[in-house]
């Protein structure tokens, strides 16, 4: 059970290191579970949205305004992907 | 969802730009494959943009193109320019986010052929921001303006039922764009974009509205319905914004959400379709719109093949639906031949038979007089369109190619690039709105000659044949009885004037592109002697084929702009031209007159025109551009072989 979940885990979170290096324009960047909007300076405010818009269109579901605001690190993009996706 | 997983037959939506042939690849690999040279790479990446990407890809393609401009050396705006990718400068003015569009539109930009460099200004209004940049837009002005006003920019609101209060609510927010659009022309010289309002959807949906007085969806229609002429009549540019929401639903283009996180003035995935208008207008106010359609016949403009069903076996017409939607096609053809698009024919065929066909099938719209050019045979499509394209003298990129046959298609576009050759949905019924939605003929002014250039094509036609007759050239330019009529720029000529310099690309000796409202303002520049031609002859009236634009500069007149139709080439007009401007000149006691050439990608035919007309090279720099002068004292007039009537800028008449 749980090496099911960390796979999808890890495929996300594969996914998402593609987004987050794209929309914050850093080919270099690393991203883990634990990265939180605190740690990188270039994910201000309208970065958020564009990494909003990236991971909908690239796992095609709608976030809800609540999350876009709430959401502030990759765990919570993870969770929240998951949670859409199932 | 990568495009390769969307089955040809699906409907597309219009902002996947449907007309656009599917990627063949995910953009993430194709960016990781370009070439590391940064001329080659831009070429590359113009050939990935042909294809319909969705927003976050282009988003890519616009920073990769971003970032290779950052590091090329200097000299490589010049050879971008030699290869056709022409840099553009747009300032974008919104009140609400733009940035988050700038990837877009410059990913959108190449596939234009364009190099697009943007200033944006965001979350703010656009007349304070332009008072404060005044000083540095006079000194580096950018070549559009866009103001990008939206709903929340404009607060229109007004109480119920109140039609004075209604009225005058519209009025003021008329009057604040079209102050803005004053400024900003003023402050930068450059043609301004205007935007009609999206439809709101969170506006009430009561059927009433639109004619009940101070209701959002009837202040909305009020505004867009004035704007329209009042952006027309001041010169101004118009991307119909509310037409695009229209089209895809107001429910699909409203930025909903990402209003409220952050005041994004439409939803994300429209950008592509957004920016694929500002560049259409873009690429229409710079003369590089398309202005012919070619057509494939079987099955194509009537259903069935001739060759095999006999005229009598095809769908056309009334009688049947699939007729009916070929006769559909057929009619939208001839609605844009009626706004000036030549329409040619290129088909594997019998020639016989098809023209047959168009000239005994009862239903057939299109008459064989409709066509400028026939290239039926059993030839390569391609090499036929360049046949026609040498035929009616215009570049193979003012070429539309519509063929049902999707092996046909791929050939043509692979053979040649420059073509465009709209994808087709299976279903002929669906293909005028994916043709119409394209956009291939954009146009940002209409003039009379537009309605006319058909019947103008087909006279050179027939001035050929007498050319051919009569054989001594001379002989024939006398044969011909023409009438040159010179005037300076004047109000009643503006619009085509200013057509005529968004469009030549071949002969135009400097390429400067002036607006209308530019235009306006170098007819009431007395420091500027301008002249507009007309050319007649017993086949026909040519209309203005002619502008140009001198700068009296004291004692030394510079030639800033020197425009023809390549309609009229070697009549001997441009020799008249310049016999009027020398007169012009020494009755002003100008000495000298200087000639400029800028070399462009396609204006290699005006090279040598002052060289031609008598001028001395005097300079010349690195990337081409020469240098030229006449002195006024050692021209001698000419005997020309055509009446010439002018009005000098004094404004007394004079025959010669």
């Amino acid at each position: 059970m749980d090496g099911v979940a960390n796979t999808t885990q890890a495929s996300i979170l594969e996914r998402l290191q593609e987004i987050f290096r794209a929309e914050l324009d850093d080919d270099d960047l690393t991203i883990g579970m634990e990265t939180r909007q605190v740690d990188l300076k270039a994910w201000d405010s309208l970065a958020h949205i564009r990494i909003v818009s990236g991971i909908e269109s690239e796992f095609d579901f709608q976030f809800n305004l609540a999350e876009i605001e709430e959401i502030n690190s990759v765990r919570q993009f993870v969770d929240a992907i998951r949670d859409h996706m199932q | 969802m990568t495009e390769s997983t969307v089955r040809p037959s699906a409907k597309l939506p219009l902002h996947a730009l449907p007309w656009l042939p599917r990627p063949a690849a995910r953009m993430r690999e194709a960016i990781a494959a370009l070439p590391a040279d940064p001329l080659q790479a831009l070429d590359a990446m113009r050939a990935l943009a042909q294809a319909g990407w969705e927003e976050a890809d282009l988003r890519q393609l616009g920073r990769r193109t971003r970032s290779i401009l950052k590091s090329a050396p200097p000299s490589f705006a010049a050879d971008a320019r030699k290869q056709g990718l022409v840099p553009v400068n747009l300032l974008i003015l919104s009140a609400s986010t733009a940035n988050h569009l700038a990837d877009s539109l410059i990913g959108t930009a190449i596939r234009f052929g364009f190099l697009l460099q943007l200033t944006i200004a965001e979350y703010e209004e656009p007349e304070p921001w332009l008072e404060r940049h005044r000083e540095e837009l006079k000194r580096n002005p950018p070549d559009f303006v866009l103001v990008a006003s939206d709903n929340r920019m404009l607060r229109l609101a007004a109480p119920l039922g109140d039609e004075a209060a209604a009225t005058q609510t519209v009025e003021a927010a008329l009057a604040q764009v079209m102050r803005i659009a004053e400024v900003a022309f003023a402050a930068t010289g450059k043609p301004v974009m205007l935007q009609t309002l999206a439809g709101d959807p969170d506006a009430p949906q009561i059927n009433m509205d639109l004619g009940l007085a101070g209701s959002p969806r009837h202040l909305a229609s009020e505004f867009n319905r004035r704007l329209a002429p009042q952006a027309r009549q001041a010169g101004h540019l118009l991307l119909d914004v509310d037409g695009l929401s229209a089209s895809v639903g107001q429910g699909t283009w409203s930025a909903g959400r990402y209003w409220y996180a952050a005041k994004y003035p439409f939803a994300v995935a429209m950008a592509s379709l957004y920016a694929d208008h500002v560049m259409r207008i873009i690429a229409a106010q710079m003369g590089r719109s398309r202005r012919v359609l070619v057509l494939d016949l079987d099955n194509t403009l009537w259903g069935g093949i001739v060759g095999d069903d006999g005229i009598e076996g095809l769908a056309l017409g009334t009688g049947s639906p699939l007729g009916e939607s070929y006769s559909a096609l057929q009619r939208m053809a001839l609605s844009y031949k009626e706004r000036g698009i030549l329409l040619c024919v290129s088909s594997k065929n019998d020639e016989t038979i098809a023209l047959d066909a168009f000239r005994n099938h009862p239903e057939m719209i299109l008459k064989e007089d409709d066509i400028v050019a026939f290239r039926v045979n059993w030839d390569d499509k391609a090499a036929n369109i360049k046949v026609i394209a040498g035929m009616i003298d215009l570049g193979l990129e003012s070429f539309v190619f519509l063929d049902d046959n999707p092996a046909e298609r791929k050939r043509v576009r692979d053979a040649l690039p420059a073509v465009a050759v709209p994808e087709l949905p299976d279903d002929p019924a669906e293909w005028i709105s994916v043709f119409q939605a394209a956009g291939y003929f954009e146009q940002t002014s209409f003039s009379r000659e537009d309605r006319q250039r058909a019947g103008m094509y087909k006279a050179n036609a027939q001035r050929a044949a007498q050319l051919e007759r009569i054989g001594n050239h001379d002989d024939y330019l006398r044969s011909l009885d023409m009438t040159l009529s010179i005037a300076p720029f004047d109000q009643p000529g503006r619009k085509r004037i200013a057509q005529l310099i968004a469009k030549s690309n071949q002969f135009n000796l400097t390429t400067r592109r002036y607006s209308e409202a530019e235009v306006a303002g170098l007819q009431a520049n007395a420091d500027a002697v301008t002249v507009q031609a007309r050319l007649a002859d017993m086949f026909g009236d040519n209309g203005m084929i002619s502008a140009v634009v001198c700068l009296k500069n004291g004692m030394r007149w510079e030639v800033d702009t020197w425009i023809m139709s390549c309609r009229v080439l070697g009549r001997r007009v441009e020799e008249a031209i310049l016999q009027h401007l020398v007169r012009e000149a020494r009755a002003a006691g100008a000495s000298e007159l200087i000639g400029r050439y800028i070399p462009t990608a396609r204006n290699g035919l005006v090279r040598d025109h002052f060289e031609k007309l008598g001028f001395t090279k005097t300079g010349g720099q690195v990337g081409g551009e020469t240098i030229w002068r006449l002195a006024i004292g050692e021209y001698a007039d000419k005997e020309l072989p055509m009446k010439i009537e002018a009005v000098v800028s004094t404004g007394s008449a004079s025959a010669a």
